[in-house]
């Protein structure tokens, strides 16, 4: 069952587990546990709190298994369970409203991945590494859509089902995003 | 690494413990079903009251004779403005705002900008309340409040605030025409002499005949009010035209 599972698609194991192969679960913590640690890192800093809202994502994810449909994508649901769920830690925690009306909402700008000059100017690895070193020191809107695209491996129109905002939003704060922590970057002396 | 793979074994451990002892349980399809319908009948509803309270809101201003007064120029704008019912528009706005929020769950409303969803939003409702206006719903409702054959919403359209004429604004039939300018017959059966003169605005036609329904913007005194505006209302544009055939029309 091992292997053979190990190499089906996300959606085809859902898909089993919703008919009662509930076993199968264990093959989707292992392929996502690490993608949403590190993202749920960039949320919140405490370890104890990332495992104990890992495990009620993994939770929620089970039992509300049987309302994805398979035709989607199972990973972009699985981040939207996620996003839901840090962002209801963060503002338990901080008891501080997270802003639903943004400009960037409400008057997006066309943005897309491929004609953005700073993308042709800072490869994808380089990127990476200025990520990990300033993201941090970014704002949260602009934080969560850097690390789906970068280290969640979304695309623009994932993150803004995950997000539930505007593709040009997510096309925008990647942007600033970008802009925002290579002059952290710059400023801080880091070297690439 | 080695403490990293038993960190993941320990939540994974912890997940499925809790799946295998029953402590955590799958929803069964019919839980989203039943709230996939839930909403989608609550998002039903508040469609039809929106629509409602927007057509009843024209509806009332049509009826009071307020709907008119922009013809009049400043003033009448002013008047306007302020007779419009804000309390209404306050709960259709708060309606409207709601359904933004119910339609954001939806992917081909929030992968495109707020502002689209809530002008189409608005655009619609606006739409549809002035197409239900147009019809005799309203008159319906208000000649059955009238007959007293509606008992629960009969109160809203007995309410004599609902439909009051705004200051100065008086709204009925020309029952004859005088030297100084006509006798106009309201719908409580009073009579009021109205002076037209040289001054007085016409915004539309000047001719006005015995048993044209018309709006008069003017400072009352005793019976007598002197013209600052009056407005012929076109018949179709009259609620009080689209009475069942069982009211026969006053003044005619």
């Amino acid at each position: 069952m091992g292997e053979e599972s190990s190499q089906q698609k996300d959606e085809e194991i859902v898909r089993q587990i919703q008919s009662g192969k509930i076993g199968l679960f264990a093959v989707l913590i292992n392929r996502y546990e690490d993608k949403i640690k590190r993202y749920s890192r960039k949320f919140l800093s405490d370890h104890e709190d990332i495992n104990d809202v890992l495990q009620d994502i993994f939770i929620k994810v089970y039992k509300n298994i049987r309302s994805f449909d398979t035709k989607r994508k199972f990973s972009s649901w699985l981040y939207r369970i996620a996003h839901n769920e840090l962002i209801n830690t963060l503002k338990k925690r901080k008891k501080k409203t997270l802003s639903l009306f943004d400009l960037d909402i409400l008057f997006p700008q066309s943005a897309n991945d491929s004609s953005n000059s700073l993308n042709q100017q800072i490869d994808r690895k380089d990127m990476e590494k200025i990520i990990d070193k300033c993201i941090d020191q970014v704002e949260l809107k602009y934080r969560e859509p850097i690390i789906l695209y970068y280290f969640g491996g979304l695309n623009y129109r994932e993150i803004a089902d995950v997000m539930q905002i505007p593709i040009s939003t997510v096309g925008i704060r990647i942007k600033r995003g970008k802009e925002i922590m290579r002059s952290i970057f710059e400023k801080s002396g880091y070297n690439l | 690494m080695i403490m990293n793979n038993q960190e993941q074994k320990s939540i994974e451990e912890v997940v499925l413990n809790k799946i295998k002892s029953g402590e955590v349980k799958m929803r069964p399809k019919i839980y989203f079903v039943l709230k996939t319908t839930l909403i989608a009948l609550s998002v039903f509803v508040v469609i039809l009251f929106v629509l409602y309270l927007v057509s009843f809101i024209v509806f009332t201003m049509r009826a009071s004779g307020a709907w008119f007064l922009p013809g009049f120029g400043p003033l009448g704008a002013r008047t306007f403005l302020f007779s419009l019912p804000w309390i209404l528009i306050l709960i259709a706005v708060i309606l409207i705002v709601a359904l933004e929020v119910f339609a954001k769950h939806f992917t081909f409303v929030y992968r495109r900008p707020i502002v689209y969803s809530m002008l189409i939003i608005i655009a619609l409702v606006l739409l549809g309340g002035f197409i239900i206006e147009r019809t005799s719903f309203h008159p319906d409702l208000f000649w059955r409040a009238r007959e007293g054959h509606l008992p629960l919403m009969g109160r809203i359209y007995r309410d004599p605030n609902m439909m009051v004429e705004p200051q100065n604004v008086h709204h009925g039939v020309v029952s004859e025409l005088t030297e100084e300018g006509f006798r106009l017959k309201k719908s409580n059966d009073e009579i009021l002499n109205v002076v037209v003169s040289g001054e007085t605005q016409f915004p539309f036609e000047k001719e006005i005949k015995e048993g044209d329904i018309v709006v008069v913007m003017g400072e009352r005194n005793d019976d007598t009010v002197q013209a600052f505006g009056v407005r012929r209302i076109n018949d179709e544009l009259d609620i009080f035209q689209r009475r069942p055939p069982r009211f026969p029309p006053e003044g005619r």
